[in-house]
């Protein structure tokens, strides 16, 4: 894949850089800059990207602001953003437009470099990948939704997977359930949720959307 | 203002007697000043105009002595005032305020100066806070007297009784003078339809005459212009303390943040390294294990670094704003919180920073005591001031007892002249207020 990695701290883009080729990728561009990571999504077009959240040079959320407004010309450009700390209201943000293609992680899972790996295969495959942290905030929040109040506990707990990003099969092993029968419960789940049945990775994206959407703190 | 009710004279009677017991004590509190102002007047003017009596002096040369004649009757006056006023003011401003609390519930609390502590200098000296003395005793003595009549409050009772003598004692005296009047004209004049006419004027005006305390008492009769500085300057002098406490007690409970979490578990990794690097070759299995161990323990020093740093600064905070940052809150409560904005850019860092741990706490709170199920936040920026109102459906009973989350954050807000007001009925709702006065940046 040709990947482009945005992140300040010369330390972190280097060893991302280096990741990424001993997983066999192309890193097409590493940039440290928020108007240089938007240049470089623009021009390169790359299979996925890595951006850190806060970058030069306002040191706010100069990398989040160019992976949306990057999205905005090219919809669906797979972007997995990295930041130290995870919030539901960027997760919210970044999954707004329904494309998919999203990752959303703290940092400190590069340490795992396999699971890192699988994660950007996911967004680059235009799937999700939610933070843990981000899927367990948001299955604290008290349901109310109406979709969402339908699903029964077993059905909650394999959307939050889904949001994860995980796929049927890594579902299956991690609530040690058959993969028929999660893709059982998919199957409910969409139909609870109205997600009538087109192309499977979107309707997961769109699975996870409702999720938060039943979590809208406000009008 | 209270009026009678028509229809019942019982009511009438007893807001006429009132009336007329309070016009008589306004009457008594301040006709001191104008009765010495008008005996020394009288007499003044009695000896003063005697001394041209007679004189056969050009009219000219008689006009400037009278003038000056009534030039030394002025400043008999004044004396005599001056000499009343520092005896008396302050007993009859404090008795004037007793009456103001009772009948207006006004509380106008004043401080008078405190009688210095004499203490003894090494050189045998007494000091008074003014001059060394002799001895204690004529230390302690003009350390009284300084404090009694050195005092800008007994100056500020003392304007008060001159703007009382000329403004509440007109007014007040009147309807007992009518009525003792009329008493006066019926008995020993025997003329009933004046002394009656007068007499029902009185009465009539008695229920509204001692009114007129109000509007002076509320300019005069509180604490002087001079000592309302001394006791900002005491409030911000306090405010420092206290921010200079808690800014220690933060920066240790950061300290000890990293002293016992993140920098522990970096010195651990060290040593974990260490034994890896040294059984790689012997023992690769073994080896792998420890490194895996230092892995899992990088992970905890970074989660605990995040959560330090959250604590500081919140990373939202810094990224977004206030108003981002407090819908994050939102999302991560576990009960529902809906977030209105009227905040049109951001507000100084600081005050940013201040709100938000307020509303922070505030919502800590609402989970953990108010067993609500809908909180509604609003923020809103409108005439220099930010205000954050957390409402919820709550169990109510709110209140800021010492020690309390709501103390402590009506302690911090305070260091930026904020306000936190509370309106927590029992049963519910509760809307708390913090208000912030700032500009935007």
């Amino acid at each position: 894949m040709r990947i482009v990695v945005a992140e300040d701290l010369f330390l972190l883009r280097d060893g991302m850089v280096r990741l990424v080729e001993a997983y066999g990728h192309t890193v097409v561009a590493a940039v440290d800059s928020g108007p240089a990571t938007l240049e470089a999504l623009l021009s390169t077009r790359p299979d996925a990207a890595i951006v850190d959240v806060r970058l030069p040079p306002t040191f706010s959320d100069e990398g989040l602001k160019a992976a949306l407004a990057a999205r905005q010309v090219i919809p669906g450009l797979p972007v997995l953003i990295l930041s130290q700390h995870v919030e539901q209201l960027y997760a919210r943000e970044l999954l707004a437009d329904g494309h998919g293609g999203v990752g959303y992680q703290l940092k400190d899972r590069v340490l795992d470099a396999d699971q890192f790996m699988d994660a950007l295969d996911r967004v680059a495959g235009g799937g999700t990948a939610l933070d843990p942290t981000v899927v367990a905030k948001l299955l604290g929040r008290p349901v109310r939704a109406d979709p969402l109040a339908t699903l029964t506990e077993r059905e909650r707990s394999v959307l939050a997977l889904m949001a994860e990003g995980l796929s049927n099969t890594a579902i299956a092993g991690k609530l040690f359930l058959s993969e028929g029968a999660i893709s059982k419960y998919t199957t409910t789940i969409f139909a609870k949720l109205g997600l009538a049945g087109d192309e499977d990775t979107n309707r997961r994206v769109r699975a996870v959307l409702t999720y938060l959407d039943a979590g809208a703190g406000w009008a | 203002m209270r009026v009678p009710v028509g229809g019942n004279p019982l009511r009438w009677g007893a807001e006429i007697a009132l009336g007329l017991y309070r016009s008589v004590v306004l009457t008594l509190l301040t006709v001191l000043l104008p009765t010495v102002a008008g005996f020394v007047g009288f007499g003044g003017s009695l000896v003063a105009y005697s001394w041209t009596k007679g004189s056969t002096a050009p009219l000219a040369v008689r006009a400037l002595a009278s003038l000056g004649e009534t030039l030394v009757i002025v400043v008999w006056i004044a004396a005599g005032v001056w000499m009343v006023h520092l005896l008396t003011s302050r007993q009859l401003a404090q008795a004037a305020r007793r009456v103001t609390r009772r009948w207006l519930a006004l509380e106008l609390e004043v401080s008078y100066r405190p009688v210095f502590p004499v203490t003894r200098m090494a050189t045998g000296y007494w000091w008074d806070g003014v001059e060394y003395q002799k001895s204690e005793r004529e230390a302690r003595r003009r350390a009284r007297m300084q404090a009694r009549f050195h005092d800008p409050q007994l100056h500020w009772d003392g304007l008060w009784g001159v703007v009382a003598g000329v403004t509440v004692l007109p007014v007040a005296a009147l309807p007992p003078l009518a009525v003792a009047g009329g008493g006066y004209l019926i008995a020993a004049r025997g003329l009933p339809l004046p002394g009656v006419a007068a007499i029902v004027a009185g009465l009539a005006a008695a229920p509204f005459a001692w009114r007129v305390l109000r509007p002076v008492a509320v300019r005069f009769l509180g604490t002087t212009p001079q000592s309302l500085f001394g006791r900002r300057v005491r409030q911000l002098e306090a405010i420092r303390a206290d921010q200079t406490q808690a800014q220690v007690a933060e920066l240790e409970r950061i300290e000890r943040g990293l002293h016992d979490g993140a920098q522990a578990r970096i010195v651990a990794m060290g040593m974990a390294m260490q034994v890896a690097e040294r059984m790689v070759d012997t023992d690769p299995a073994a080896a792998k294990a420890i490194l895996a161990d230092a892995r899992a323990t990088s992970a905890a020093a970074l989660a605990e670094l995040r959560s330090l740093v959250r604590g500081i600064n919140p990373p939202v905070l810094a990224e977004r704003g206030l108003v981002d940052a407090v819908r994050a809150l939102a999302l991560d409560a576990p009960v529902e919180v809906t977030v209105h904005s009227e905040v049109p850019s951001r507000v100084e860092r600081p005050v940013e920073s201040a709100v938000y741990f307020a509303v922070a706490e505030l919502l800590t709170n609402v989970a953990k005591h108010a067993h609500a199920t809908e909180v509604r936040i609003e923020l809103v920026y409108r005439s220099r001031t930010l205000t954050a109102t957390v409402t919820d459906n709550g169990a109510g009973g709110a209140a800021a007892a010492a020690g309390s989350g709501l103390s402590g954050i009506e302690r911090r807000v305070k260091a930026f002249d904020g306000r936190l007001l509370i309106t927590s009925p029992a049963g519910g709702p509760t809307h708390i207020t913090v208000a912030v006065p700032c500009a935007l940046s």
